[in-house]
């Protein structure tokens, strides 16, 4: 009857935890009991319980803590993808794109009328829409920077949290195990769980040790996270130019060193990757167009002849050093003031002249970007459809990722889960030989009573 | 297989959520009628629907360009025409004046509308074109011609873009059509080819254009000192190719001058002379108004090319861009259906328990 009831217990145990996460179904495994012998006979003495253990496939486990971790990877590497998307999305509104056309557009309407102050004030008006576009797009590609650096620094964070719960973990199976008490299921489902949430977050290499049933974890190559019930902390900082780095004490208030580049998996593997990768080189790459097409204006500008009759002006603000950024990316603030200033003209004197005009807008055609490969617009919307035909890539990559776990979930929870019918038809299965074990003690009451009543 | 009921769970989640992504990624399809909404939806689409689009705003301003242009020489040829009717006249009265039946009194009366058309002719070389001079060259802000018929202006061509990368000048000069300099062969109007397109070429061109102005001011002096002191000779200069530069052209304001003079002192020889070099400056009109017809045909022809290819290029991105409609309500209504059959299924599905039967 006890044992019945344990196993009652252990099947309402499996369905009220139905729904719990990392939960795995435990079985009551029982045994026959050590027979008597009784002259000739042995007699069965009827049932224990040799144990309750889970019902997982280790083997499995494993696999989903490879597969969730290259999830997380590519969900980070989609989500900062699809941003970078949305920036350069100009199917429906105006962008950058528009901008470069309507500022050298702007220089043609220059050119039809190089007297008038009208063309002049369009041609400032377009280049600072220019000018804010180009910041436009670089402050949200830096606000996907900022991002990255964030999940980083908190995925980091969590990460020393799951630590310490681990080798809280570590410690209180080691405790339950080595008083024999049986292996320690619900600790173990924890443990595992967070194994497989530390994996989704960064590159982890972990063994069991056989004797004490104690986990340790390496995060990267080289950082400790948790041995036996003890954890690390690893610890992030931003280095000059705001990214997030990681960094690992080799022992505590020892030497720290950088373990940034031994990230390659999980969410911070994903984060880092694309960081490192696709947009740091768009902002390189933005940066650049905005240099090229500031540098040839201002070539162009400095040869023609304002209304004034001035030469040598310089239509853009460009730091001497090369120091450029777009951040710092402005109109000279002498034709900000005054339109006049505006060089149409190749010849001093001449106010009908649009010469220098012409060749401005004609620099729109002209192949200056990569070394004379490509035109700005060319360079642009070879940007955008890469940006465009990398994102496509990873959503599809993302997608036949998600399947793949979703099957191996789906080979878990076939394994491991718990089945509402199952456990019903092993509730009545257990109530019944529970009925029939008390039957068997009314019968041997009823067997006491007869021979009480035999000397009646 | 064993069958747990998270299974079940996560399988219908799974659906739902494929089939609520189909439904929405169709529902900003037929909201939008764009297919594409984002570059991934088809990058090599959305690159080239972007550079249609900037080439069709680049094309749109180049035939702005060509409407102004065309204005500015449609312009430019109402004046021509007039000039021609002003000349014109001024040959009919020259001929009334070299006949002997129009002698005396009749002569000063003949130099008294000379002198009026003098007067016009000064008013339409300083034409305006909106606010600027049509005929000053670069010099668009100050009357070209002063009253006694010198040029102040220069010899600038406004070159005004019709295509990617192609110019056509717009303007035609003062001094080539009311002082006949600078013409081509046979007193033609010479157009300026060589517009400079890069930095280099422009670096170039500053360089030559200086060296022109130098080259034009020598001849101009060697000009001067081949004018002799009388008017008469000058208008005989003017019926031979010019010694210096080799070109034949009339000046208008010297022939209308010279007219008048000869009217007024009676003098016949002179005005006989005079016939020859305003035919030659009728021809060097007309050929001014073939060239500014030439200009408004190529223009007019650009113009049509440019209007073809916005059309084209609109069409072009319609197909890449917009959503075929009938496709997209199709699969909307089957990913809508898809969508019900998955819910009407898992509500069978997840409420059977074997717990019901246990009663």
């Amino acid at each position: 009857m006890a044992v019945s009831q344990a196993a009652l217990q252990t099947a309402s145990h499996n369905i009220t935890n139905k729904s719990t996460e990392g939960y795995t179904r435990q079985r009551v495994e029982t045994a026959a009991t050590q027979p008597m012998d009784e002259g000739r006979y042995r007699l069965g003495t009827g049932v224990e319980i040799s144990g309750i253990t889970r019902v997982n496939n280790p083997w499995l486990e494993r696999q989903l803590q490879r597969e969730g971790g290259q999830l997380a990877f590519l969900e980070g590497q989609t989500q900062a993808l699809g941003r970078l998307e949305n920036a350069l999305n100009e199917q429906s509104v105006k962008g950058l794109n528009a901008s470069i056309s309507e500022f050298f557009g702007a220089f043609r309407e220059l050119a039809n009328n190089p007297e008038s102050a009208l063309p002049r004030t369009l041609v400032r008006e377009a280049a600072t829409t220019l000018i804010q576009n180009f910041k436009d797009a670089k402050r949200q590609f830096m606000d996907v920077s900022t991002d990255i650096n964030k999940s980083i620094q908190s995925a980091v964070g969590d990460s020393t949290e799951m630590a310490r719960e681990i080798a809280d973990l570590n410690s209180r199976i080691h405790d339950v195990e080595i008083a024999e008490h049986g292996p320690a299921n619900d600790e173990r489902d924890r443990r595992d769980l967070l194994i497989k949430k530390l994996a989704e977050k960064m590159d982890i290499s972990f063994a069991e040790d056989p004797k004490s049933g104690m986990v340790n974890i390496t995060a990267g190559n080289t950082a400790i996270l948790v041995a036996g019930t003890s954890y690390n902390k690893i610890n992030t900082y931003s280095d000059e130019q705001g990214n997030t780095v990681i960094y690992n004490e080799l022992s505590k208030g020892g030497s720290a060193i950088n373990i940034t580049d031994q990230f390659r998996k999980g969410s911070v593997g994903g984060s880092i990757a694309m960081r490192e990768g696709q947009l740091g080189k768009i902002i390189g790459e933005l940066d650049d167009l905005a240099y090229n097409i500031a540098a040839n204006v201002n070539q162009v500008h400095a040869e023609g002849y304002d209304r004034y009759n001035q030469t040598g002006i310089k239509f853009f603000d460009l730091p001497q050093d090369g120091s450029f950024g777009i951040e710092g990316f402005k109109l000279n603030s002498a034709i900000q003031e005054d339109v006049g200033k505006i060089a149409a003209a190749s010849r001093p004197g001449a106010p009908g002249d649009n010469t220098v005009a012409n060749v401005i807008q004609e620099l729109q055609f002209r192949p200056l970007m990569e070394g004379g490969k490509y035109s700005f617009d060319d360079f642009y919307n070879s940007k955008v459809g890469e940006i465009g035909i990398l994102s496509q890539r990873a959503t599809g990559a993302l997608e036949s990722q998600q399947n793949t776990f979703d099957q191996l979930k789906n080979v878990r929870e076939s394994v491991s889960g718990v089945s509402l019918d199952e456990e019903a038809a092993k509730m009545i299965e257990y109530q019944k030989s529970y009925e029939a074990s008390a039957r068997m003690i009314k019968i041997a009451d009823e067997m006491f009573d007869t021979i009480l009543n035999l000397k009646r | 297989m064993r069958i747990s009921d998270k299974m079940n769970q996560n399988q219908f989640l799974s659906n739902v959520q494929k089939n609520r992504t189909e439904l929405s990624s169709l529902q900003n399809q037929a909201a939008t009628m764009k297919r594409i909404n984002k570059p991934s939806d088809d990058p090599i689409g959305a690159a080239k629907a972007l550079e249609n689009r900037t080439e069709n705003k680049n094309l749109e301003q180049f035939d702005r360009n060509i409407l102004f242009a065309k204005s500015f020489l449609e312009n430019s040829e109402a004046t021509l025409s007039q000039l021609t009717e002003a000349v014109v006249r001024a040959k009919e009265l020259a001929m009334q004046g070299a006949s002997d039946t129009n002698g005396g009194i009749p002569r000063q009366m003949i130099s008294e509308e000379i002198s009026q058309i003098y007067n016009s002719v000064v008013e339409m070389s300083n034409r305006r074109f909106g606010e600027r001079y049509i005929f000053g060259g670069y010099q668009t802000t100050a009357p070209p011609f002063t009253k006694a018929g010198e040029y102040r202006g220069d010899n600038g061509q406004i070159q005004i873009q019709n295509h990617k990368g192609q110019f056509l000048p717009m303007n035609l000069n003062g001094s080539q059509i009311f002082l006949g300099e600078n013409l081509g062969y046979e007193g033609s109007v010479k157009r300026q080819w060589d517009v400079p397109k890069t930095i280099e070429e422009l670096r170039d061109y500053k360089i030559t254009e200086v060296q022109k102005v130098i080259d034009e001011d020598v001849t101009r002096e060697d000009l001067l000192e081949l004018r002799g002191p009388a008017s008469v000779g000058r208008v005989q200069r003017l019926t031979e190719t010019d010694p210096v530069n080799g070109k034949a052209g009339a000046n208008i304001f010297s022939l209308m001058t010279t007219l008048e003079a000869a009217l007024r002192t009676n003098d016949k020889i002179s005005i006989q002379n005079v016939l020859e070099p305003l035919d030659q400056a009728l021809n060097q009109i007309n050929l001014a108004r073939a060239e500014v017809g030439g200009r408004l045909n190529q223009m007019n022809a650009t113009s049509d090319g440019i209007q073809k290819t916005i059309v084209d290029n609109k069409s072009q991105n319609s197909l890449i861009e917009d959503a075929d409609l009938f496709k997209v309500m199709t699969d909307l209504n089957r990913s809508d259906t898809a969508l019900k059959a998955t819910l009407e299924t898992s509500n069978k599905i997840m409420n059977q328990s074997l717990l019901d039967f246990l009663r």
